[in-house]
């Protein structure tokens, strides 16, 4: 008859055999708790996210998140809905993670293509829902003075910006906001440099007439 | 360089000349040194960039430890990022395929394979019937 230590000992005989089968890392392949997060480029991270590492997942959220914050919030214009899409955008990257390829195209300009699409679908979507819902945009008509007052300049500016079409306020937020060359921009947001240069003009010319209390 | 083609130029790029096209910059330049309607122009175009720069604020450590949680804790739910070429011909298909055509694949198969298989013979069906009547007659 078994003893109870035999007994007790008996599980576990397959988990030794499954660690005894682990593969051991290569001599020359590094730890995942041994890599330097903070001294690795985009590429590197985004590679070992693509095998599982989590912690290298989180350096490259630490390092995106904040500039696709604000191009999600220029286009939307909403602070909630510019974390839930730069959250999305940093999610489609892990799940494409082994697929990205950095000799293609940058991680930087994939991820704003991701972040401006979403935002664009969101500010589209809000158009179509009942007004109650929409927040209400302030009165754009300028009084004399309005043009000398930041405050008013800011919040004309805002209500300006609520009117452009979400294209154009993603070309704003890809060329000027966040300094992307002009085909870097075009690439992310899947237009023609000439296309890109027409949505900027467009954008840029209703904003001054606006700031300069004229319709456009 | 016109003055138009300066304010296309103000409108497309901004008013800082760090961001416009190397080509343009030379002319642009002579035209803001002999013109004050130009200056005029860029100066209007430097209250806009700032007017733009300003009203974008970044988020609020708050905010950002909150989507970087957020992120942490939807990963750590997520299997691992599934690796490019492992599912073979199927992912290079994967695309063009319609949705559903795995379960017709399937049917289809499963309708083939039920064509194949043997079909009893008509006397054993239609046998039954008769050898009960005989039993029946031998009682």
């Amino acid at each position: 008859m078994p003893n109870a230590l035999t007994l007790s000992l008996r599980p576990l005989v397959p988990w030794e055999a499954s660690i005894a089968k682990r593969s051991t890392p290569a001599p020359g392949a590094e730890a995942p708790l041994a890599r330097d997060l903070s001294a690795a480029e985009d590429a590197v991270l985004l590679g070992w996210a693509a095998e599982g590492d989590r912690r290298a997942f989180d350096a490259l959220a630490g390092r995106h998140l904040p500039l696709l914050y604000r191009v999600a919030l220029r286009v939307t214009g909403q602070p909630a809905e510019a974390e839930e899409v730069a959250q999305e955008a940093m999610l489609r990257l892990w799940q494409n993670a082994a697929r990205f390829d950095p000799g293609r195209a940058r991680l930087g300009t994939w991820l704003y293509r991701i972040t401006a699409n979403l935002a664009i679908d969101r500010v589209r979507r809000a158009r179509f829902q009942p007004l109650a819902t929409v927040a209400e945009a302030p009165d754009p008509a300028p009084g004399p003075e309005a043009t000398l007052d930041a405050r008013q300049r800011h919040a004309l500016l805002a209500a300006a910006l609520e009117e452009l079409p979400p294209r154009q306020r993603a070309a704003l937020a890809l060329a000027y906001d966040q300094g992307l060359s002009g085909a870097e921009a075009a690439a992310a947001l899947s237009v023609s440099t000439r296309a890109l240069e027409g949505l900027l003009r467009r954008a840029r010319r209703f904003l001054a007439a606006r700031l300069r209390g004229e319709e456009e | 360089m016109r003055l138009d083609d300066f304010a296309r130029l103000l409108d497309t790029h901004g008013a800082e000349p760090a961001r416009w096209p190397p080509e343009a910059i030379p002319a642009a330049r002579a035209l803001l040194e002999r013109s004050a309607t130009a200056r005029g122009l860029q100066a209007e175009a430097r209250m806009l960039d700032a007017a733009l720069r300003d009203s974008l604020p970044g988020p609020s450590p708050e905010a950002l430890a909150r989507m970087r949680a957020h992120v942490g804790r939807a990963v750590a739910r997520m299997p691992v990022p599934p690796q490019a070429g492992r599912g073979g011909v199927l992912q290079w298909l994967r695309p063009w395929l319609p949705a559903g055509c795995g379960a017709l694949v399937t049917l289809a198969a499963c309708g083939f394979w039920l064509s194949r298989m043997p079909q009893p013979a008509p006397e054993e069906v239609l046998g039954a019937p008769r050898m009960l009547a005989m039993m029946e007659t031998a009682e």
